[in-house]
């Protein structure tokens, strides 16, 4: 490597003990997070992303929140209407099943991005459950409404 | 161990890594996350602080605040990528941007993307001042950078660690990538889905790519830069199948890369210097007499 030839800054003794002590600090707080964390550890929890098991033929569900208008119409209420992602909403699913007013938040955030249009009569979070044989999608599903809230005002 | 841990690179290298994480935080903001911005719309008390935001006195977010460290942070960010006041605009840029993930992170879902960067956000002020090109070695460069590699390879090592922790061994033969694949998957995915056990020799890929993935720092060089160039690769493959972009964790990677080789100023200088002297020559046909003195080079010292 030809910049090898070139000049050096050098560390003092202390600016390398510093560091390497700050370097085994860094990756034992990281690897117990690993091991013993969770998200909520953030930024040091485990790097969980896809790791859960799910058997070669379990279903998959697909989330999403929609809501029914004044008209009856039916109104997506996914994060572009509402500014929820719905990683954000099946993180708190359970918080929804519980308490299905707090299905307010949704219309409200709704409301609020669009003004002008129709009040929400329902919301409602909807599973789609995508069927799965021998780890391949089958192009099969069925739909399980698993809390809805009539709007109250 | 430290020899290795503080291997001095040069400044340029420093320089140039420094300028492309900086303009990605500001290119973050606006392109990536956007997102962030719109959690001003969700409710407050849909506001689940994260650990760190209990153990800190962090306000729940309002309008206000979200606004100000947005402009705050693309400024600075962008007055930072310059190189200028390293330590107090590295600081400064990592703090604001650490508060914006935890506000991005609080409403019920956590990214795992952004480990590395947040890293090198972190130690680069530590770094120095480095000029682009300078080949004078540093040390204290050398640490930044290795930190930030030793990152990048935690997030994959230890997303294999996690994996056995929450899937077990039944991981790599379930169906985790159909699942995906139904969730956000492209119409390439859907096409790679029917190929039949595609999809569980790619899961035994993944386990086994992110376990030896630590080897790429015994390997020679011309093998490590070829290891880097198929990490990228896998998420070239994860982009275009699932949408998983993980484009924080893939600046991060930039720091195994010679980067002091990439002057794009100086080759934008060339080329319009070249221009300018075809365009001279256009209109002045005569030739040059010989003793002429070329066309000074903007890259010599």
């Amino acid at each position: 490597m030809p910049y090898l030839r070139h000049a050096m800054d050098a560390l003092t003794s202390r600016g390398r003990t510093v560091r390497v002590a700050v370097t085994a600090l860094g990756l034992a707080v990281l690897l117990t997070g690993t091991i013993w964390g969770a998200d909520d550890h953030f930024p040091f929890g485990p790097f969980r992303m896809y790791s859960t098991s799910d058997p070669a033929d379990a279903d998959a569900p697909d989330t999403r929140v929609e809501g029914v208008d004044l008209s009856g119409n039916l109104v997506d209420l996914g994060e572009a209407a509402t500014g929820i992602r719905r990683a954000e909403i099946e993180g708190q699913q359970s918080r929804y099943v519980d308490d299905p007013s707090r299905l307010r938040e949704v219309a409200e955030a709704y409301g609020r991005r669009h003004p002008d249009a129709p009040e929400l009569a329902e919301v409602r979070i909807v599973i789609r459950w995508h069927d799965i044989t021998d780890r391949r999608p089958t192009g099969r599903w069925v739909d399980e409404t698993v809390v809805s809230w009539q709007v109250t005002r | 161990m430290s020899r290795w841990l503080t291997e001095a690179v040069p400044r340029g290298r420093v320089a140039a890594f420094r300028t492309l994480v900086y303009l990605f935080v500001a290119a973050d903001l606006v392109v990536f996350t956007p997102w962030v911005r719109d959690r001003v719309d969700v409710p407050g008390n849909l506001y689940q602080p994260l650990f760190i935001g209990r153990v800190l006195p962090l306000p729940t977010p309002t309008a206000t605040l979200v606004s100000v460290i947005f402009w705050a942070l693309l400024v600075l960010a962008l007055l930072a990528a310059t190189g200028r006041a390293p330590r107090l605009l590295g600081w400064t840029v990592f703090a604001l941007y650490l508060e914006w993930m935890i506000i991005a992170m609080s409403y019920g879902k956590v990214d795992h993307d952004r480990f590395a960067l947040l890293v090198a956000l972190a130690v680069l002020p530590t770094a120095g001042r480095a000029r682009h090109g300078d080949l004078t070695r540093t040390e204290a460069g050398g640490w930044a950078l290795r930190v930030t590699q030793i990152s990048v390879i935690c997030t994959y090592f230890l997303a294999a660690w996690a994996k056995f922790r929450f899937g077990g061994l039944d991981w790599a033969t379930g169906s985790v990538l159909a699942k995906a694949i139904i969730r956000r998957g492209t119409d390439l995915a859907d096409l790679i889905a029917q190929v039949p056990h595609l999809l569980l020799v790619a899961q035994f890929g993944i386990l086994a790519f992110e376990l030896l993935s630590p080897l790429v720092f015994v390997l020679p060089e011309r093998w490590r830069l070829a290891m880097v160039g198929f990490f990228y690769s896998f998420h070239l493959v994860t982009i275009s199948t699932i949408t998983i972009s993980f484009a924080p964790h893939l600046v991060a990677m930039t720091s195994f890369l010679p980067l002091e080789k990439v002057r794009p100023v100086i080759a934008l200088r060339r080329l319009l210097a070249r221009r300018s002297t075809i365009d001279k020559r256009r209109l002045n046909p005569d030739p040059l007499p010989a003793d002429t003195p070329p066309v000074p080079d903007p890259a010599a010292p």
